[in-house]
């Protein structure tokens, strides 16, 4: 974030990204963007951080090059106690992260789109501790519609 | 700093809940038990309760004279969690599935659930993740599941259908059944018949190629397709421009269940509008098969004959809605159909001949249809940047939701919705997965109401009305007690004397209804289910309701025990 010294918008814009700065929390999809490691056998990994005081996940967002199963690893570098509730088809999986844990999550997912994940304590989710899991990729041809390659935004 | 704490593994969230875990099997559901779903009232084992689309039951324990005392039995409230797709749109619009005392039901953003129909208790549920980011044109809705052969099958947002074992809740098959990245999903509830699971397109306003699918029950595999707009040289084709590409997003989706005629094996789909939707001049023709009363060969998905409604469509009347099969005193198979048009259909089910059309509704301006069956467009966007104002608005004089037959009476009861809108053309290019309308359009805030229609589909008469400030968004329900129950958008819930209209019982749920009542009995008692939840495409029916109060609830009703 580049910051203009003695600008005050740019000092607000900056802070958007800060814990009780500009706002109260920290602006939703903020943070960076990571990537899960695929295997052999096309299943993904990943891990995901909560950084001390800063209330967000990071990665803020993690692209998945495709649908299927991600083992995550989350880890709570945080003083405070948080928790995920992540998707996963069947039921949302559950994980309470007290201050200085880790843990592992098995995900599956079909793709493509973007799943929002949180920790569901207090009002974690509206001061930054929400996550974005973004499936890559293309249905498969069959699931296609039969028709010429369309115009995409 | 010292280790780290374990964690351990994430966990099913419902583990942390009072769900039970599984349900108890009940006796096999198969083709022949739903060919015979009348003769077993107790149950409502598919989705219009028989194949017929007649939404009537033989249940006649709750009747005119005890309707009075019809009290809650048991409400179940769904509750959310996190962020989902179309947050500020969701909407409980199932139609409960009760076999044997176990009741099986869809809600919004993936949720499937099945309980005890006696108790309310959650026995299991399945969550399907639905990406936030999945083109809904109406709400994070679902209409329902189908039950049979050990399974609970359900259609995802994100265009997906999953089998799921109906005692545990686990899934059995996924199929990937449309691309997500073109605008489609999957909100209809499936059709099980023989050994097949029959699913609809929806993706209407994006520009997609409608279908409708039949898929393996065992496997998932699918069996056929059955795309409803020709590609260049199939029958149909003809009412396409020659030399354009609007064939290939032309629309005609499959979003509400098709009805079906076993000695005749068709199915009756109803397709969806034309895209884009208001913007005829770059889709010059008919528009086959769109907003069409579509019959097709169950086996291999062949179209046997169609009649299309509102040909060259430009005010987004699909023709979706079901397709009720009843028979004349003489045994003439019929068909009837109300339009979102406007107008009443009965068509001669086996050829698809027209037997009589009438408006079934008071305020229609678009056009007018002649009882031989005459289109003649009157008022339409047809002029860039010219606002239009037509009656009825684009969620028709009746939407998705269902008519019932009471066998009776002999009358159909429609929820009806008068409201009108204003669309002012406005030319776009398409681009996958945004909406595709060819127009700017607002729906009226003023000036609408609503009634329950009790109309003879023998000769065209409304026998009574009745009337309701808001217009009527949710289906009917008819029983042999001589009842027609009937949700409101502000909340009641009604019965009504099917033979006079006078409304004999109310009770408010809290949240308008724009789902599908079922009745079954449980141990000799008789309850009603309707889930309540106002929401879906709010702003397309009643935006004057737009600011109601949203929910989720399943509410279900029966006569005090003592």
């Amino acid at each position: 974030m580049t910051t203009t010294s003695g600008d005050p918008s740019a000092q607000l814009a900056d802070g958007l990204h800060r814990q009780n700065s500009t706002g109260l929390g920290r602006l939703l999809g903020g943070g960076g963007v990571g990537h899960a490691d695929e295997g052999p056998d096309g299943k993904m990994t990943a891990t995901i951080r909560i950084p001390e005081d800063e209330l967000c996940f990071e990665p803020g967002t993690l692209i998945l090059p495709h649908g299927g199963d991600l083992e995550l690893t989350l880890i709570n570098d945080d003083k405070n106690t948080h928790c995920a509730v992540l998707p996963h088809n069947g039921d949302p999986k559950f994980i309470w992260l007290v201050n200085h844990a880790k843990g592992t999550a098995s995900l599956n997912l079909d793709g493509p789109g973007t799943y929002y994940y949180s920790s569901t304590t207090g009002n974690d989710e509206g001061r930054g501790l929400t996550g974005a899991i973004v499936v890559g990729g293309e249905v498969p041809d069959e699931a296609k519609l039969d028709r010429p390659p369309q115009p995409r935004p | 700093m010292t280790d780290y704490v374990d964690a351990g593994q994430a966990i099913p969230y419902m583990q942390l809940s009072a769900v039970k875990g599984s349900a108890p099997a009940t006796g096999n559901v198969d083709y022949e038990r739903i060919l015979d779903a009348r003769s077993e009232p107790q149950n409502w084992l598919t989705y219009y309760g028989t194949y017929d689309g007649q939404r009537y039951s033989e249940l006649d324990q709750i009747t005119k004279e005890n309707v009075k005392r019809l009290s809650p039995a048991w409400v179940f409230q769904a509750g959310s969690v996190g962020m989902q797709s179309g947050s500020s749109t969701y909407s409980n619009e199932a139609s409960p599935i009760v076999v044997e005392g176990v009741m099986y039901v869809s809600g919004p953003d993936g949720k499937c659930w099945a309980m005890d129909a006696k108790t309310g208790e959650e026995l299991w549920r399945y969550k399907h993740a639905s990406p936030y980011d999945v083109s809904l044109c109406c709400g994070n809705v679902n209409r329902g599941v189908a039950v049979g052969h050990g399974k609970v099958y359900m259609a995802t947002l994100n265009a997906h259908v999953v089998a799921l074992d109906a005692t545990t809740g686990e899934k059995v098959w996924d199929t990937t059944a449309g691309d997500v990245r073109a605008g489609e999903s999957r909100t209809v509830a499936p059709l099980l018949v023989k050994d097949m699971v029959i699913v609809g397109s929806s993706g209407g306003e994006f520009g997609t190629r409608g279908c409708l699918d039949a898929f393996d029950a065992q496997t998932g595999e699918r069996r056929w397709r059955r795309y409803m707009i020709p590609k260049p040289g199939e029958p149909g084709s003809e009412t396409w421009p020659d030399d354009g590409e609007a064939w290939q997003r032309g629309g005609a989706n499959c979003w509400v269940t098709p009805t079906y005629d076993p000695e005749l094996e068709l199915l009756y789909q109803g397709t969806g509008n034309p895209a884009p939707d208001f913007d005829g001049a770059v889709r010059p023709g008919d528009n086959l098969y769109t907003d069409s009363v579509v019959a097709l060969d169950v086996n291999t998905g062949e179209i046997r004959w169609h009649y299309q409604c509102t040909p060259h469509d430009l005010w987004d009347y699909d023709s979706t809605m079901e397709n009720l099969l009843f028979d004349a005193p003489d045994g003439r198979k019929l068909l009837a159909h109300a339009d979102k048009n406007g107008y009443f259909f009965v068509l001669d089910r086996t050829n698809g001949e027209l037997v009589r059309v009438f408006p079934f509704v008071d305020r229609i301006t678009w056009g007018s249809i002649t009882p031989e069956g005459k289109v003649t467009p009157k008022v339409y966007p047809d002029e860039e940047g010219v606002p239009v104002h037509f009656w009825p608005g684009p969620a028709g004089g009746k939407e998705w939701t269902h008519m019932s037959y009471s066998r009776q009476t002999g009358l159909i009861y429609i929820p009806v919705q008068e409201v009108g809108a204003t669309a002012t053309r406005r030319r776009r290019e398409f681009k996958e997965s945004i909406p595709y309308w060819g127009a700017g359009v607002a729906v009226d805030l003023e000036d609408f109401y609503g009634f329950v229609s009790a109309v003879d589909p023998l000769t065209g008469e409304e026998k009574w009305r009745w009337r309701n400030e808001y217009p009527m968004c949710a289906s009917t329900l008819a029983t042999a007690g001589g009842l027609v129950f009937q949700g409101t958008p502000t909340g009641q819930f009604v019965a009504l004397d099917a033979e006079t209209g006078e409304k004999l019982w109310e009770f408010q749920c809290g949240s308008g209804h724009h789902s599908s009542p079922s009745t079954y009995t449980v141990d000799g008692r008789q309850y009603i289910a309707v889930p309540t939840g106002w929401g879906g495409w709010v702003e397309g029916f009643l935006p004057g309701l737009l600011g109601a109060g949203a929910g989720d609830s399943l509410f279900v009703f029966a006569l005090p025990e003592y």
